[in-house]
């Protein structure tokens, strides 16, 4: 009787080994004939190349847009001084009617661009006042003069207009 | 063997399991081997036409640098995707809300791979639309500076390319792996069914020659081939059948020594014992006239010489049916008459029951019919209570006489000792009146009869009124025997 049992015991072990065995086999040739849909793969970092013309920056969609616009032959940006006017006179009309807009007013230019003195970053110069301006309109005055700036890529930004001096702020793009 | 046993020894045979190992062995190695080569080449393949893709996809697109204008128009999207679409490649571009159309190819696009692009790196995945694989790559538009970050454009271009290709290049390895595991299995059979016939020839050898020594020839030997451990079992088994054959040899001499012995002794005893009986039979005959214990004396060395005179006499014909000298000497024999005649010869005829048809003729050995009715009447009387009858039956080729007494019967565990020699019944009387090989001599007189390939045969049993039944079946034609020695 105990014999007859260890055998059943024995052959039932058996069977659920060779079960075992043949599932494996299954799943292995099932988990994936053919070409099977995968999860994201990410590689090196995005296209990157020069830009042409004047790069500024205007609001779409109440975010930061870059705008490149063609104002001089030959490639690199412009001046930031320069930029900074463009920037002032706002939109063209074919950018607005792309949905783009500006809060920069007018009035500050022109400005001046010069190095910070007694710490890294730039100071910004203003012709008119800068206290009233909105967060929009300061970041689109810091973005615009990084952008412009070759070689301050996270520097902070002073703005000083004839009414004060705001405080140092990074442009908030990365 | 039931034709379940037999299919159950089939199916567990060695051959079948032999057979299954193998097959088990080369799917499990083949399975594991080509699924193995076959998933890395796969990799090796999606690999290759990813960063493939990725590549062209890169160098096209930093063509489109230096980029002189933002935000694009509609018109440059499309002019963009446009350039960027080939037979195998459809090209989106994306700027905020606009996006190039014209393929639909948009719909494919997973929302992680969008937040993967607009992490700022290349990414691509692999979906499947409408059943067929495509690739997907995407990446963002930069500008570089001259510190060497970038800012992104807004401009996000993906391109979606088909893999059916690749899936075809894929699928043909998967046929190649099927085929290539069908054939090891094949192969893996082929040798099984060999590495079988080798192993199962000798087994069966062994059992053929098993078979022999079992059915008694004693000199079956195997032919032993290799060093393997069958070649052991065949040099055991023919180790094994030599000891057997020696010592059986060596038994058979013996009892043939023994015999002849007994033969030799008999023999010798004949003479002196037919003087002692010439003298006795003048004792006898003095008898009455000696007086007292002298006479008694007289008559007890003479019943005493008859018996061994008796027990001489059933010795040597016992020896002559173990040497096989016995001979019928066969005669046309009226069986009524026979046993009338050897019933009257013993002065038994009136005290037997006899049933005997006469014209009953059979051509048998008359002397060895009397001793045996003889025998068998004799023992009834002096075993079973009369009346001791007599059957005489017949059949077309055989005659049967039957013999019974009105006794107690024969205990059963006495019936199969009935015919041999020197059996005592009853132990407790250790003397019979009988020699003790009446029976024996008795059963081996009707298997010296024979016809046909059929011998005669002597038969004890019980009548179901009880009393003891001896049933003698003797041949109508019987013919001389070859083999005349019988073996119990």
């Amino acid at each position: 009787m105990i014999r007859a049992c260890r055998r059943r015991t024995a052959l039932r072990r058996r069977v659920a080994r060779t079960l075992l065995a043949g599932g494996l086999l299954l799943t292995l040739f099932t988990a994936g004939c053919g070409v099977r849909p995968s999860d994201v793969i990410t590689g090196r970092a995005a296209v990157t190349g020069p830009s042409a013309g004047a790069g500024l920056y205007l609001i779409s969609h109440g975010e930061l847009a870059l705008v490149l616009r063609a104002t001089k032959p030959g490639p690199g940006p412009s001046s930031p001084t320069e930029t900074l006017a463009l920037l002032a006179a706002g939109p063209t009309p074919s950018e607005r009617s792309a949905g783009l807009s500006s809060e920069v007013p007018p009035g500050v230019a022109p400005a001046q661009v010069t190095p910070s003195v007694d710490e890294p970053g730039i100071t910004v110069t203003m012709s008119g006042a800068v206290l009233p301006l909105s967060t929009v309109a300061a970041n689109q005055i810091i973005c615009t003069v990084v952008f412009a700036v070759s070689g301050q890529g996270s520097a902070p930004v002073t703005i000083v207009g004839s009414d004060g001096t705001r405080p140092p702020w990074p442009c908030p793009l990365e | 063997m039931t034709p379940w046993h037999w299919a159950r020894a089939m199916a567990l045979g060695l051959r079948v399991r032999l057979l299954l190992a193998f097959a088990l062995l080369g799917v499990t190695t083949t399975a594991v081997v080509a699924s193995g080569s076959y998933f890395q080449a796969r990799t090796v393949i999606l690999q290759q036409a990813q960063d493939a893709a990725v590549a062209s996809l890169t160098d096209q697109l930093s063509k489109v640098y230096p980029v002189v204008s933002l935000p694009p128009s509609q018109e440059e999207l499309e002019v963009l995707a446009q350039r960027l679409s080939d037979r195998e490649v459809d090209a989106v571009v994306h700027y905020g809300d606009l996006w190039s159309h014209g393929t639909g190819a948009a719909d494919v696009l997973t929302p992680e791979l969008q937040r993967e692009v607009a992490g700022g790196r290349v990414a691509w995945q692999r979906v499947n639309r409408y059943g067929t694989p495509v690739l997907l790559i995407g990446t963002q538009l930069r500008f570089e500076r001259s510190d060497g970050t970038s800012v992104p454009s807004g401009v996000e271009v993906y391109s979606v390319r088909s893999l059916v290709t690749e899936q075809q290049s894929v699928d043909r390895l998967a046929e190649l792996a099927w085929v290539t595991g069908g054939l090891s299995l094949v192969l893996a059979v082929l040798l099984a069914l060999l590495a079988a016939q080798g192993v199962l020839r000798p087994v069966r050898e062994l059992g053929r020659a098993a078979r022999k020594l079992g059915e008694g020839d004693l000199s079956t030997r195997l032919t032993v081939r290799g060093v393997d451990e069958l070649a052991d079992v065949a040099r055991t088994f023919n180790d094994t059948a030599g000891t057997l054959e020696r010592q059986v040899g060596e038994l058979r001499r013996m009892e043939a020594d023994a015999r002849r012995f007994v033969a030799d002794v008999s023999h010798e005893l004949r003479t002196p014992l037919a003087a002692m009986t010439a003298v006795t039979d003048v004792l006898d005959e003095e008898a009455d006239r000696l007086p007292g214990d002298a006479g008694q004396a007289a008559r007890l060395v003479s019943q005493e010489t008859q018996n061994l005179t008796q027990l001489v006499n059933d010795l040597i014909e016992v020896s002559r049916f173990d040497s096989g000298t016995a001979r019928l000497a066969l005669d046309e024999v009226d069986v009524a008459a026979a046993v009338n005649a050897t019933l009257r010869l013993r002065r038994w005829a009136d005290r037997v029951h006899t049933d005997l048809p006469s014209g009953v003729i059979a051509r048998l050995d008359p002397r060895r019919l009397d001793v045996i009715v003889a025998n068998l009447v004799g023992n009834a009387f002096r075993h079973g209570t009369e009346p001791v009858s007599v059957r005489l039956r017949a059949e077309p080729d055989w005659i049967t006489i039957e013999v019974a007494d009105q006794g107690p019967g024969l205990d059963p565990e006495v019936l199969p000792h009935v015919f041999d020699r020197f059996y005592k019944a009853d132990t407790a009387r250790t003397r019979s009146e009988g020699s003790g090989l009446g029976l024996a001599i008795a059963w081996e007189n009707a298997r010296l009869h024979r016809h046909g390939g059929q011998s005669g045969s002597l038969v004890a049993g019980n009548t179901p009124d009880c009393g003891a039944v001896f049933t003698l079946r003797l041949p109508r034609a019987a013919s001389e025997t070859v083999d005349a020695g019988g073996v119990r």
